[in-house]
């Protein structure tokens, strides 16, 4: 063999794969069309966000990359959701696209155990019987072997542009699209389908008037990694403007040059980020809609017009574009677009990423249907690092719903499979509060020091954090509520002589208080050689146990059918009254779990209770 | 190992009417070819089996191994999903003889149909997505229903009634989840509105179902019936009384003090519900040893009751102690009756006591009225009453679907439980990520009651309490 493992794609799947691989001792081979496109961030100019700043910190947690990647290239960072509770809370960073892309590629390319090669993959090499992967094939007629392959090939895969009535094959504006592969890959039993998804327009910030706009300052910095290393970096304003009737009407009048209602475009998009003529289409009450316009970069003049993603012709993207305050001269260097590719329908893969049908090939990002930077690197550090452990012969790691929004990311798309492109949303998880972003580390950072991937700094590091909460949820329960706190403050008095750790479980006790003020005002001085983000932990641990038991308590029943393991050769036939559709999508999809069973797309509740009381009745007979 | 209901399906049959003799027996077969089976025991086969969905077809029923002439039978076809089961059925009427049904079953058996499992019907049902899990227990007690007043009340439920009010509460419940997570899911910037759910609105769907618990106690009143005692001194009528509301000689009744010696209890209907009527031992000091076990067993008795009738014989005063004015004092639900108002020496009853005559039948229909109105109080049903919890809403219609099992109670009352954190929560000023999951909490109990997410257990213990045929 040629490598131990062969990476198809520099994105940001493709960066953790390839960076656990290597790192993790495997001879790598990184495929990309053209390394200056490592790390590109092809639409939005962020990291993070609701839910997504939760799976940066779990990659990061892990021993990923990209959470180092946004700390040293963010332009602004904001906490979103503040209001809304801490399980929903959530970082997210502007990016400087040209320096993220830049240090991906660094990364990548001062790995030691990790070679670069331009090329494109059009096939896979397989043993005779179809039953391995054995390699790649590439547009150049080079035959490749690997014993692992991870295809992250993100929206490359017979990629489709569409700007009006022009399309062209394609992955990014002015990048040529992956041809063959999605083709081969269907050829060879694959399912593969039509996703779509699109992007807006940029602009030039010098022909834009920011003072007819609203500004959106950013936050103090704070680092996304837990590697402690301080951020510092420039913050730069975000601005707002608003749709209006006028811009409505111009997108209303050339619907008909639009590809996405013309027909032209079959893969369906993603509901959660619709076009803006999707948006008029369907919300045709709304008078206006928010715009934010954000800087692309430190040292470039392009702005992205977020929430205004178009696939109409150029000249009407211009002139909706110009009825809205402060963009009425603003110049279009890129238009927006939408482009169609082939995704691979992830209910073949297993928990594992790991194809069913193929051992050895991995599939992570886009081309299992999922949209988004951070999305597409949680599957990447995981298909990496269990492409490793296959290599090594070892089990598999599996993460669950109840410990990372990974879990649920993986468990959503092997079980449901997606019919559009897929984004994590809090809601997802059930056991959203338990997976909050500062906890990130306590329950992933042990599986990534197991699997190799956190070093001795990064790890100690860990321990230090690990025991300094410990010592500030220590003072919470040793400091008890006096009959002084009570007259100090009334919603105290039913808690006199509790510790404080139990009286925080009543929302009325120090509301609106963050960690480090709440310790100031109710332990005091003791807990003043405490870091910010240790308090805030230790400060929400307690406050929220309570409704985390809850949690708990809902999750049980899922648990309980999540422990009924379903037999790999389990025959569904076996199941009496088993409707035939229910049998036909089981048996394709073939859970692990009773749980996993009851979450597959479309079936009906009585085939989930019959398989339940058949699996019982096998688990009391055995 | 015997056959279960868990299984693979294999046609089954079964008796569906009474044992016994009768004018007509329903036989009752299912399964994927229960039609072609069917119509190898069928004078007329080929008729049978390209017989269209709900028709019925004359012919004689006949052994298939034997040709042995069964009956003179009526066959009605059911064609999938369009039958009870979901699957194909045939319902054979032949002649309630039990010889004729046992050699029905026979010649269905030699077919190829097993025995149906208790139940099994309804499992098929529901596995087949006919019927959810309150309306197979709603089947369960249409089948057991002693009165008009719990047939009425399942087949309510049969129709629906409850599932859909149920359902409705959780489609609301979710309207309001999925506006909080909409929010918690979209940042405050994406234009997402930033109030949670209204405090009203969760108030409301609280106090919804917080009512339909409270049909709980008419539902199960109704299923398992009321306990009414007969209580009173020795020999103040208390047999005769009991005998009239029978209307059958059951109590042994003569003039000596203390002939029941222990109690007796029968079976009526009153106001719609199965009420268990109980003559107890006179209240005195015993004579023997085992008149006053008898008088112990009385005593305990008057405790578990939901009603006391206290009886008095109105030509003889009331005592102040133990046994009349005691126990009035002492039971102030019970319902006082002055009998023997046909006697010459009866004095006239006082303030707030019924007058009958357990010789004559005199103001029995009003002590019947009496004793109606007292169980609908029971059951909450009287409507009249509205501090009672129960009296509220819903609970204070007498012909409102109700809440039949105990399992349905407990989940409502954990739906109800949960939105009552959800409204302190609100109260409190809990972040939205905190009341969201209390919504969730509701919403899942009111799920679990329809099937939605229902243990193996509950399952199993729902169908093996039905009788075979249904």
């Amino acid at each position: 063999m040629d490598y131990e493992a062969i990476v198809v794609g520099g994105g940001h799947a493709g960066i953790e794969a390839a960076l656990a691989l290597a790192r993790l001792g495997r001879r790598t081979l990184l495929i990309t069309q053209d390394p200056e496109t490592i790390g590109r961030m092809s639409c939005n100019p962020a990291i993070g966000g609701l839910a997504k700043g939760n799976l940066v910190r779990e990659v990061d947690a892990l021993g990923g990359e990209m959470g180092r990647l946004i700390d040293a290239s963010m332009i602004q960072y904001r906490v979103l959701n503040r209001s809304r509770g801490p399980a929903v809370r959530a970082p997210r960073a502007q990016a400087d696209k040209a320096r993220y892309a830049n240090l991906a590629r660094r990364a990548v390319e001062s790995q030691t155990g990790l070679s670069l090669r331009m090329d494109t993959v059009v096939d896979l090499i397989t043993d005779g019987r179809d039953a391995r992967v054995e390699g790649v094939v590439t547009a150049r007629g080079a035959r490749i072997g690997a014993r692992v392959v991870v295809l992250a090939a993100g929206t490359f895969m017979e990629g489709r542009l569409f700007i009006g009535s022009w399309s062209a094959s394609g992955g990014r504006l002015g990048e040529p699209a992956a041809v063959g592969l999605g083709t081969a890959l269907a050829r060879r039993g694959f399912p593969v389908a039509r996703l779509k998804t699109g992007t807006p327009a940029r602009v030039a910030a010098r022909s834009v008037d920011f003072s007819a706009m609203e500004e959106e300052r950013g936050e103090p910095p704070e680092s996304f990694s837990f590697s402690g290393v301080l951020v510092d970096r420039p913050s730069i304003s975000c601005w707002v403007t608003y749709t209006n009737a006028e811009t409505h009407r111009v997108i209303r009048e050339n619907l008909g040059s639009s590809p996405l209602f013309g027909g032209a475009i079959v893969g369906r998009g993603p509901r959660y980020c619709p076009s803006i003529e999707d948006k008029v289409v369907r919300f045709p009450d709304r008078e206006r809609h928010q715009i934010f316009v954000e800087p692309e970069g430190e040292y470039t003049d392009e702005l992205y017009l977020n929430g205004l993603s178009s696939s109409l012709p150029e000249d009407v993207q211009a002139r909706f574009i110009h009825t809205m305050r402060g963009l009425e001269e603003a110049e279009l260097i890129r238009p927006g677009y939408a482009v169609e590719y082939d995704y691979l329908d992830p209910q073949g893969l297993k928990a594992s990423l790991e194809s069913k049908r193929l051992a050895g090939f991995f599939v992570a990002g886009q081309t299992n249907g999922t949209s988004g930077y951070e999305e597409a690197a949680a599957q990447g550090i995981l298909a990496g690092i269990n492409a490793a452990r296959f290599l090594a012969n070892e089990p598999p790691v599996l993460l669950s719903r109840a410990d990372s929004y990974i879990g649920v990311l993986v468990d959503d798309l092997t079980t449901l499979g997606t019919k559009e492109p897929y984004r994590m949303f809090t809601s997802r998880a059930e056991r959203r509060l338990a997976l909050r972003c500062d906890t990130a580390d306590r329950r992933l950072t042990p599986i990534g020091r197991d699997v190799g991937l956190v070093d001795d700094a990064r790890w100690s590091r860990f321990v230090a954090r690990a025991a300094a909460i410990e010592e500030a949820a220590a003072l919470l329960c040793a400091r008890r509520v006096s009959r002084t706190d009570a007259l100090r403050d009334p919603v105290l008095a039913p808690h006199v002589g509790e510790p404080l750790a139990a009286a925080l479980r009543d929302p009325r006790v120090a509301a609106g208080l963050e960690g480090a003020e709440g310790f100031a005002a109710l332990v005091g001085s003791e807990a003043q050689g405490f870091s910010r983000d240790v308090l805030e932990t230790a400060w929400l641990d307690a406050r929220y146990s309570g409704y985390e038991e809850k949690e708990e308590r809902l999750a049980g029943r899922f648990e309980r059918s999540e422990g009924l393991r379903i037999p790999e050769d389990f025959d569904y036939r076996s199941v009496p009254g088993l409707s035939a559709e229910g049998r036909e999508k089981l048996s394709a999809v073939r859970p692990l779990t009773l749980g996993q069973a009851s979450r597959v797309s479309g079936l009906r509740k009585a085939d989930a209770a019959l398989l339940m009381v058949t699996l019982l009745r096998i688990s009391r007979q055995a | 190992m015997p056959r279960s209901y868990l299984d693979a399906p294999v046609p089954i049959a079964a008796l569906a009417t009474a044992p016994g003799e009768a004018a007509i027996a329903l036989v009752r077969a299912s399964g994927s070819d229960a039609i072609a089976r069917a119509a190898t025991c069928f004078s007329r086969p080929a008729a049978l089996r390209s017989a269209v969905g709900r028709s019925i077809l004359w012919g004689r029923f006949i052994h298939p191994r034997t040709g042995e002439e069964v009956d003179e039978v009526l066959v009605s076809v059911f064609r999938a999903p369009r039958s009870f089961t979901g699957e194909d059925a045939v319902e054979i009427s032949c002649h309630g003889s039990p010889a004729v049904v046992r050699r029905v079953l026979e010649a269905l058996e030699a077919a190829g149909f097993a025995r149906a499992l208790p139940g099994e019907f309804s499992f098929r049902a529901f596995a087949n997505g006919k019927i959810d899990l309150v309306r197979s227990e709603a089947i369960m007690e249409l089948v057991r229903a002693r009165t008009e007043g719990a047939r009425k009340d399942a087949l309510k439920r049969l129709e629906g009634g409850l599932s859909r009010r149920i359902e409705a509460a959780r489609a609301e419940l979710l309207g309001l989840l999925a506006e909080a997570e909409l929010r918690l899911d979209y940042a405050e910037e994406d234009g997402a509105p930033g109030e949670g759910p209204a405090q009203a609105a969760i108030a409301g769907l609280r106090n919804r179902l917080a009512a339909l618990c409270a049909t709980y106690r008419a539902g199960r009143l109704y299923r398992e019936g009321l306990c009414v005692v007969l209580a009173g001194r020795a020999n103040a009528g208390k047999s005769s009384l009991f005998n009239l509301l029978l209307r059958e000689e059951r109590s042994i009744v003569s003039p000596d003090a203390g002939t029941t010696r222990d109690y007796v209890e029968a079976g009526i209907e009153l106001g719609g519900f199965p009420v268990s009527l109980v003559d107890t031992a006179g209240l005195r000091e015993a004579d023997s040893a085992v008149e006053a076990a008898g008088i112990e067993r009385s005593l305990r008795l008057l405790s578990e009751a939901d009603l006391v009738l206290y009886l008095a014989d109105g030509s003889d005063p009331l005592s102040p102690d133990a046994t009349d004015m005691g126990f009035l004092a002492s039971r102030p639900d019970a319902l006082p009756v002055w009998n023997k108002v046909d006697s010459p020496s009866c004095r006239s009853a006082p303030e707030g006591w019924l007058s009958v005559s357990a010789a004559t039948g005199e103001g029995l229909s009003e002590l019947v009225a009496a004793l109606e109105a007292r169980l609908l109080s029971l059951a909450g049903l009287d409507g009249g009453n509205a501090g009672d919890a129960a009296g509220q809403g819903i609970g204070a219609q007498r012909d409102e679907v109700r809440v039949a099992c105990e399992r349905q109670k407990a989940l409502l009352d954990q739906a109800v439980a949960a939105l009552d954190d959800a409204m302190c929560d609100l109260d409190a000023g809990a972040a939205l990520d905190a009341l969201a999951l209390d919504l969730r909490d509701a919403a899942d109990a009111l799920g679990e009651i329809s099937g939605e997410i229902s243990a193996p257990e509950v399952l199993e213990a729902i169908f093996s309490r039905f009788c075979v045929g249904k």
